[in-house]
């Protein structure tokens, strides 16, 4: 396999936010990302490096890890909600119920890791085309 | 036989069935068929921190703060005695008055008497808190495991799907891929295991698979560096980038090259403590800058940025490579 320029449909130049603490995966979502027309901001290790890269540019769409260091990266699901930009989880943590409490992923995309990259392509697809998740209800 | 001898002789049973009921180390209690406590041995006493007036004549369900008080378990100990049945390990958990919050299995069983007047149960109550907290830090444990079993895999995949391939022999590939392979198995093996791990022992570890019959890595390791397992790894993994680099391109690429590490401490503008690590290459091709879109700059890059919070800086003098590694010390 050469490294090509496989334009996905909804890829078109679209800056994809990726938030991941193990930096060979980063590096892997990046490059997968990078092969399909999509461009990266980030890799970011940290909520707080995440949050950082927020401050400056707003992505049309986000990958984020679950669990950064032993941290939910809740505050930038946040943040991107009041953007307005879709993103999906990726976790090891097979487990709904590990995100069940927190009722801002209920309906996020989800993949599994090790991620496949059709499966990482067709969740950015269908959360770009669903535009970012509904706002959790106040209780 | 008389009287006085028969009485020695079942006041001796009676004994010896006490003294047995007293050793115990499992809290044991007598019920009548209507559930009314009739003895309880010392072992009960000491679990519950409860004593005979208040326990002796109580029915079993009002013991407490009525933490036996449950339904299910009632009508369970209920049917003992009329139907010959037993309970085995039925399990309670709730806070007990004294003791705290204790689980509790609950064993039952009619106690068979010759003349069939006296139908009682012997209740025996083992404490499972501890083994209970036990399989739950097991679970725990089981499943950070996993966690760490899911995240190797994605990082074998990663090193897999990057491992260049272009315009390459399977072979060259599969060199390449093992190579990468064995840096990180080294770079955990180092780090596995332990909270802290050192500089100089991850370093010794990761240039051991260049060192041919001539030393041509030389370490002159600084001051002691510890370091934490996520930082281990991933400098491990720079390392091994650094060093195949080396062996395809640079200094080590032909005969009579060399390679120096050392590390200096220093501090940044804020004050924070650094390791500045040295990478000097001599004696090698002229050295041109690599490809920066290729996987192992990027590897480096973003290890050194995300992991270790710190920077990698190139020099590509003619005479050879000369990288500098600036990260914070976490101690």
């Amino acid at each position: 396999m050469t490294r090509m320029q496989d334009d996905d449909p909804h890829a078109a130049l679209r800056l994809v936010l990726v938030v991941e603490d193990e930096p060979l995966i980063a590096l892997d979502i990046q490059m997968m990302l990078e092969d399909h027309g999509y461009g990266v901001q980030g890799p970011a290790g940290s909520i707080e490096a995440a949050l950082a890269l927020l401050d400056r540019a707003r992505p049309d769409l986000a990958v984020l890890d679950l669990n950064l260091h032993g941290k939910l990266v809740l505050p930038v699901a946040e943040r991107l909600l009041a953007l307005g930009v879709p993103f999906i989880l990726a976790s090891a943590y097979a487990s709904a119920e590990f995100t069940g409490r927190n009722r801002i992923f209920t309906d996020v995309q989800r993949v599994d890791k090790p991620i496949l990259e059709r499966c990482l392509l067709e969740a950015l697809g269908r959360a770009s085309a669903c535009g970012p998740p509904a706002a959790p209800r106040p209780s | 036989m008389d009287l006085d001898e028969l009485y020695r002789l079942l006041r001796s049973s009676h004994v010896r069935a006490m003294g047995i009921v007293d050793t115990l180390r499992d809290p044991l209690v007598v019920l009548g068929p209507d559930l009314t406590v009739i003895s309880a041995n010392p072992a009960f006493y000491r679990a519950f921190e409860a004593s005979a007036d208040e326990t002796v004549g109580q029915s079993f369900t009002t013991l407490g703060n009525g933490q036996w008080d449950i339904d299910e378990l009632n009508q369970l100990l209920r049917e003992v005695v009329p139907k010959s049945a037993s309970i085995y390990d039925y399990e309670v958990t709730a806070d007990f008055p004294h003791v705290g919050r204790k689980t509790m299995l609950i064993t039952a069983q009619r106690v068979e008497h010759p003349d069939r007047q006296h139908r009682i149960l012997l209740v025996s109550i083992v404490d499972a808190t501890a083994r209970r907290r036990k399989e739950a830090e097991k679970d725990i444990l089981i499943g950070e495991f996993d966690h760490r079993l899911k995240n190797l895999m994605s990082v074998t995949r990663a090193l897999a799907r990057q491992t260049t391939v272009k315009g390459r022999s399977a072979a060259d590939y599969r060199d390449d891929l093992i190579a990468r392979l064995d840096a990180l198995g080294r770079s955990l093996q180092v780090s596995a295991n332990r909270d802290t791990t050192s500089l100089s022992e991850l370093t010794a570890q990761l240039i051991e698979p260049y060192q041919g019959g001539s030393s041509r890595i030389e370490v002159t390791p600084g001051p002691p560096v510890p370091l934490i397992s996520a930082q281990a790894m991933s400098l491990g993994m720079v390392l091994h980038e650094l060093a195949t680099n080396a062996l395809k391109y640079g200094a080590l690429s032909g005969a009579g090259g060399q390679v120096r590490i050392g590390w200096a401490p220093e501090e940044d503008p804020d004050g924070v403590a650094m390791v500045r690590l040295h990478w000097d290459e001599s004696g090698g091709p002229k050295t041109a800058p690599p490809d920066s879109h290729g996987f192992g700059t990027r590897l480096i890059t973003v290890s050194m940025e995300h992991e270790l919070g710190g920077r990698a800086e190139f020099d590509f003098r003619p005479e050879g490579l000369r990288a500098e590694l600036v990260f914070p010390r976490r101690d």
